[in-house]
């Protein structure tokens, strides 16, 4: 075992933190960190220095624009993640995590009440028992001798039954009965001691809180990749979690093609706990995968050979939960086992367990947290073990005595402030001594034989600390691939980095980001607005593991990324070898970059806002730094932080902003078609959102005020048919109105109408399934439903300003007569069959804004008014004539629809007038007339 | 409200900056490029508090920009760092020492010199400790410079000195070199830290003038203050130090010895090993087994012939001998669980046999000893070498078979 001979210098300081708090910006870019002579030059003059970082590395491009579905979407609907809506006060962690002062606002009484509700049994059942000879619910009246010992408790039953008849609806309040009866029955109804009952309600809470900022459960991952035993060999076998809870474990062989595709159906073993890790490693060419759920872990054998069955050998069971299970590289059947009681334990197979260490505190300063991580070494003897400040090494024959600190947070590392370890990985496959330790905000190789001092730290940047972590070692003088990816927000970023053994290390080529599986959406088809909510909800899910296979085929070289999702589905994405470097890196930015940005200074915001604009049709809020206009999805800003959501969410502007990345392949289309159909197949029921206002029908009106109806006129009588009608049918009862005897005073609102005839169109065409289109028109069409507003608007102002100076300019009325009747003559253009008719009759409710104030023309044809105004009697039937014309109406010339949509908002009178004349052109004419 | 304005105009950076990032990570660097145009503007209206400020992040993206994606090369690198100098005047000293390695790594050798010397001259403010660090950093890597360019001219000297031809002005200026150099780098290494390449050539200077005294006394202190981490080189550096010296072998083992203490897994080992068998103490030849059965023990070395040759050769000594058999004894006791799977397991017989022949044998040999003649790698190995008529092969099943009663008695 080599060891480089020079090292990059580097300060070792022993002690306290530097004083910098959270994550810096950008901190990891433009830095070489340090550079090394290559020679000291005693034969050649120049001497070549390497830097610590920024050689250029390997190219590896992504073959697909998104990551494409390896299996079929996990089986069992997904049971959708806890949100912050759910435990906490509304609106509360947001605002509390900007103020930089964070302490959750648990909904306590809601989860509280929960509680009343879904075990009543235990709540109030032996009372319950006890009381009810005393508790009278029947509707008739109560003797006098019972009188003394009960009470009759039907009306405020009916009360409480209307109460949950009336649940969601806005409108809801408490009865003074329900008041006075639980003020006297608070304190002794229910059995449960509330004290208690509430500690236990509330520490759960605060767990489920602590999980939803940070889970560190999935660390580590649950996906693993079994490699064939030759390297030849095209068929691997991926191990993974699935099912409803995630408690099956299946083993699936799968063929690395051009997509990689299962083979056969999967071996399965069902556990009794969730999944949370899968750990595997290859001794003596049989394949050992652990399996740790939280109480339990698990050990299975695979042979070498592809059809060879996997078999389980042995399971354990703890008390606390564990947190870690690490499969060793060099001995068949030795695992290591961490509990969040902090013990570690080497366990084999054949032995059993043997306990190294058990310490509830942690090793270098007090931390809080239980999670605990042991991984082995380069000595089969010696394991490492982790908590969040750091690293030991512990020999496992003598664990007491012969131990040694392997990595520390503090200035050992150069650690910032409230930095921590989050995931240590033993870099065996790469170099025997290395180990791979990240924290929050950096990634560290540590060589066990210079403990404390880093090889190579980078500032990842990542903004989700990384929990799952890959190697794919390279051979003979290439780079070693890392991959990390952090869990809530599925970022995934490729590392590379070279040396170790004869060279120092050094970290090599840009890092580079690889896709999330919610990445993909954009490249699904377009999905009904349910659909696609849960879509985004099933491809948001947190990332729960990630594994990675090199393939050589005869020329091509390519790295297979998996990914798995905590909703089980499991996603792949191909990054293929460029060995001709330069050109194939300038193609390929030339290819990306936004279209029409060559020039680098043009006219950018024009760009990233043209592909931004067309994205995002909701509320858009937009900031200005400058002249770049930064689009932020409202919903986002303004919605309660949600963990969950915010995994999700993050991925939109980026889209918006992206530049047009060329769609996936027919064969990652196919498969996107094939797995969205499985999909809504498994979740047929869509999830409910909201809850609709419901009321019962039942409790509407009591059975006395059914039975006698106070006078009995023929209205009343109508009326009740009706609503007995409608009860029958379970309909609704939408108006109120009868034909004839309750003449409707109020006109329908044209608006109304329309709504209501949107609104069928819309189902229809839902129905039809070409609602989009239908959108489309419809858009197009609400705009040019504005726009005549607009002008019927601006028609007014004018005819406003005319009536002053009416007299002075009237001879020209019979040419505008002829312009009128040419306007009129234009034929209306070919109508749409989805769009409604326009027809220029009164009445229509489509014509609804232009008519919408026929009242002040009816005003100003009265010849009083016109007198009034000093009009001489001769000139007011010209003018009378001129009015009714104006009262007809006319139709507009319409303009064709794509025009209009990008003219439309833009309010300056002054561009809409240009607008209008260019759009029509008799309109021109009119300043002859003297407006 | 201004408030508001802010809160807006830093959201608005940090969007920009996320952009920028997302850029930058899938390699669009002008994409990145034109995102930076903008992000600049966050320099005027800086509200941040921050530990790191607009100015050191346009500094950081513009110049990882500029390595990746650059036409015009040095000159634009360099007029953009000479920006950076005045904007992020806190993080002064690390800009320089960035464009220095920058420089260096581009073989622009004299420039660098130059920046590192301007860069030493600059004063602002009270100094901080990073900013002290990095000063010190900055002398250090013009020490090297300056050794190197000693270097140079002892080369050109020595070259020319052959030929009978003596230059004064080019002595004087190596001599002045040296000067320079060994003053920074001095400095330098007496501050806890890794610091080889430094340690190194200030070492070289001082043999060069014959000062074997003070570059012992660095390398010992480089070695053994406990102050500064245990670094594998500094041994090394000073075994080869006493090795040139001409040191005792007593004084070379005492000095390995404390390497195999801290790092058993080391590549000196096998030196230690044989030079361990080839002193005539009982005690060394034991610490000699040691040293190699804990080498084994490592990953690393599964595969090493040569440590395996060195360990097969000691235990046929001992068995031959008959003698210290209670030492394999010791070292196997600790190791009987888990050596046999680790080393000697049917799978790796098989591998080791078609990849490497002489692995096989050496491992053969110490796994028929240690295990008997019934151990299945042995058995393997021993069987396909007979199968394949290679002589040493029966020789060594002969061996084994003859000296099994050891087996016996060491795992007795």
């Amino acid at each position: 075992m080599e060891f480089p001979d020079t090292l990059f210098p580097s300060y070792f300081g022993a002690g306290s933190l530097r004083e910098v708090w959270g994550p810096a910006p950008a901190s990891g870019w433009g830095e070489r960190g340090q550079v090394l002579g290559a020679g000291p030059g005693r034969r050649q003059c120049r001497t070549a220095f390497v830097p610590r970082r920024g050689r250029t590395g390997e190219s590896w491009e992504p073959a697909e624009a998104a990551a494409v579905p390896v299996l079929p979407p996990n089986a069992g609907c997904w049971i959708p993640m806890l949100t912050p809506q759910d435990i906490l006060c509304h609106g509360i962690l947001r605002k509390k995590l900007r103020a930089g002062k964070f302490r959750a606002a648990l909904d306590f009484t809601r989860q509280l009440s929960h509680f009343f509700v879904d075990h009543p049994e235990d709540a109030f059942g032996s009372l319950g028992q006890l009381l009810h000879k005393n508790f009278f619910l029947g509707d008739s009246k109560l003797t006098r001798t019972a009188r003394d010992t009960t009470i009759r408790m039907t009306a405020l039953m009916e009360e409480i039954e209307r109460l949950e008849a009336r649940r969601g609806c806005t409108q809801e309040h408490l009865v003074p009965r329900l008041r006075w009866f639980s003020h006297i029955c608070r304190d002794w109804l229910f059995e449960v001691p509330l004290g208690v009952l509430g500690d236990y309600v509330h520490e759960e809470l605060l767990l489920q809180c602590a999980d939803l900022l940070f889970n560190d459960s999935p660390t580590g991952g649950a996906l693993a990749w079994l490699p064939p035993e030759d390297a030849g060999a095209r068929t691997g076998r991926l191990v993974y979690p699935g099912g409803q809870a995630m408690n099956h474990l299946y083993f699936q062989d799968v063929v690395l093609e051009e997509l990689p595709r299962a083979w056969g159906s999967p071996a399965q073993f069902e556990l009794n706990g969730r999944i949370r890790q899968v750990a595997a490693a290859r001794v003596d060419g049989e394949d050992f995968i652990g399996v740790r759920s939280d109480y339990h872990c698990g050990v299975w054998r695979v042979p070498g050979r592809i059809v060879a069955a996997p078999t389980p050998l042995q399971v354990i069971r703890t008390s606390v939960p564990a947190s870690c299970l690490t499969v060793s590289p060099h001995l068949p059947g030795e695992l290591a086992v961490c509990t969040q009681s902090g013990a570690v334990y080497l366990w084999s197979v054949e032995t059993g367990l043997q306990r190294l260490r058990r310490d509830p505190q942690t090793m270098f300063f007090r931390d809080h947290s239980p999670w605990r991580w042991s991984d082995f070494t380069a000595h089969p003897r010696v394991l490492s073990y982790a908590d969040r400040t750091g690293l030991q090494c512990l020999d496992a024959r003598a664990p007491e005595r012969c131990h040694f600190d392997l990595f520390k947070v503090g200035e050992e590392a150069d650690c910032q402030q409230g930095e921590r370890v989050m995931l240590p990985m033993y870099l065996g496959r790469a170099h025997p001594s290395h180990h791979l330790v990240t924290t929050q905000f950096s990634v560290y190789v540590m060589d066990e034989r210079l403990p404390l001092v880093p090889m190579l730290k980078w500032v990842h940047m990542m903004k989700a600390p990384p929990l799952f972590a890959h190697l794919t070692p390279g051979e003979s003088g290439r780079s070693h691939k890392v991959l990390l990816g952090a869990s809530s927000t599925q970022e995934l970023l490729l590392l590379q980095y070279q040396g170790g053994s004869r060279s120092a290390c050094q970290l090599v080529g840009p890092p580079q980001k690889l896709h999330s599986i919610a990445g993909c959406l954009q490249h699904l088809p377009m999905q009904l607005p349910h659909c696609h909510h849960l879509l985004q909800q099933r491809l948001g899910a947190p990332a729960a593991g990630l594994a990675a296979t090199l393939q050589n085929d005869r020329s091509q070289e390519s790295l297979l990324v998996f990914q798995l999702s905590e909703a089980g589905d499991v996603f792949c994405q191909r990054l293929t070898h460029k060995m001709a470097q330069p050109p194939a890196r300038t193609s390929v930015d030339e290819a990306v970059a936004a279209p029409g940005s060559s020039p680098l200074f043009e006219d950018p915001a024009s760009s990233s806002l043209g592909s931004g604009s067309e994205e995002e049709e909701e509320e858009e809020q937009t900031f200005y730094l400058s002249n770049v206009e930064v689009i932020s999805n409202d919903e986002e800003d303004a919605g309660t932080l949600a963990a969950p959501e915010e995994a999700e969410l993050p991925q939109e502007p980026y889209a918006s902003l992206q530049p047009a990345l060329a769609g996936p392949s027919p064969g990652a289309a196919l498969r996107y078609r094939r797995w969205l159909k499985a999909l809504f197949k498994v979740c047929r029921e869509p999830p409910r959102h909201y809850w609709l206002p419901i009321l019962s029908q039942k409790r509407l009106f009591i059975r006395k005020e059914l039975q006698s109806p106070v006078g009995p006129s023929a209205l009343h009588g109508q009326v009740r048919q009706q609503l007995r009608q409608a009860m029958r049918e379970k309909g609704r009862i939408q108006r109120w109105d009868t034909p004839d005897a309750l003449t409707p005073t109020l006109t329908q609102h044209p608006e109304l109408a329309e709504g209501v005839d949107t609104l069928s169109t819309r189902l229809t065409a839902a129905w039809s399934g070409d609602w989009v289109p239908w959108w489309e028109e419809r858009m197009s069409f609400t705009m040019a439903q504005r726009r005549r507003a607009l002008r019927e608007r601006r028609r007014q102002q004018k005819r406003a300003r005319s009536r002053c100076s009416l007299s002075a300019s009237f001879t020209s009325s019979v040419t505008y007569q002829s312009e009128l009747s040419e306007l009129s003559d234009a034929a209306p253009p070919p109508l749409s069959p989805g769009r409604p008719p326009m027809l220029p009759e009164e009445g229509s409710p489509l014509r609804g804004s232009p008519l919408a104030s026929p009242a002040p023309d009816e005003a100003l044809l009265s010849s009083q008014s016109l007198r009034s105004r000093g009009i001489p009697k001769e000139r007011r039937k010209t003018l009378r004539d001129y009015l009714a014309v104006w009262a007809e109406g006319h139709p507009e010339p319409p303009e064709p629809p794509g025009s209009q949509a990008s003219q439309l908002c833009i309010p300056s009178s002054q561009s809409s007038q240009s607008q209008l004349s260019s759009a029509s052109q008799p309109r021109r004419k009119r300043p002859r007339m003297g407006f | 409200s201004s408030h508001e304005h802010k809160l807006n105009f830093q959201k608005s950076k940090e969007m920009c900056l996320n952009y920028i990032q997302d850029a930058m990570l899938q390699k669009q660097w002008k994409r990145a490029v034109e995102f930076l145009t903008f992000y600049i503007e966050a320099l005027e209206k800086d509200f941040s508090r921050e530990y790191m400020g607009p100015s050191e992040i346009i500094w950081r993206i513009g110049s990882e920009i500029l390595w990746h994606h650059s036409h015009n090369g040095m000159k634009e690198f360099n007029s953009f760092i000479e920006q950076m100098k005045t904007l992020a005047i806190k993080r002064y000293l690390k800009v320089c020492l960035e464009h220095v390695f920058h420089l260096l790594c581009n073989g622009l050798i004299d420039e660098a010199y130059q920046t590192l010397s301007l860069a030493e001259s600059w004063r602002h403010g009270e100094q901080t400790s990073v900013q002290d660090k990095e000063m010190k950093l900055i002398e250090a890597y013009r020490g090297l410079l300056d050794y190197y360019s000693w270097a140079k001219q002892k080369h050109i000297l020595l070259e020319h000195g052959q030929d009978g031809f003596e230059d004064l002005s080019v002595e004087q200026e190596m001599h002045s070199c040296f000067r320079k150099a060994a003053v920074n780098l001095k400095e330098i290494i007496k501050i806890p830290g890794v610091w080889d390449p430094f340690v190194k050539c200030y070492v070289d200077l001082l043999e060069f003038y014959g000062d074997h005294d003070e570059a012992r006394q660095v390398l010992n202190e480089y070695a053994y203050n406990s102050k500064f981490p245990a670094n594998p080189n500094a041994h090394v550096y000073l075994y080869q130090f006493l090795k040139r010296q001409g040191e005792s072998k007593k004084s070379l083992i005492s000095a390995l010895k404390i390497l195999h203490d801290s790092v058993p897994s080391h590549e000196l080992m096998i030196d230690f090993n044989t030079m361990l068998q080839k002193s005539k103490k009982r005690k060394k030849h034991r610490l000699g087994l040691e040293v190699i059965f804990a080498a084994l023990d490592y990953a690393g070395w599964k595969e090493n012939v040569k440590a395996w040759s060195c360990l097969a050769k000691q235990l046929k000594q001992i068995v031959i001998s008959e003698k210290h058999l209670d030492w394999i004894k010791q070292e196997w006791n600790s190791r009987r669980d888990w050596w046999p799977a680790f080393h000697f397991s049917r799978y790796l017989a098989k591998r080791n046999w078609q990849e490497n022949e002489s692995l096989s044998y050496e491992k053969a040999l110490v796994a028929g000893i240690l295990l008997g003649k019934d151990c299945k790698y042995f058995k393997y190995v021993s069987h396909q070498g007979c199968k394949a008529q290679v002589k040493r092969f029966r020789m060594l099943k002969k061996f084994v078979n003859k000296h099994n009663p050891v087996y016996l008695r060491i795992s007795g």
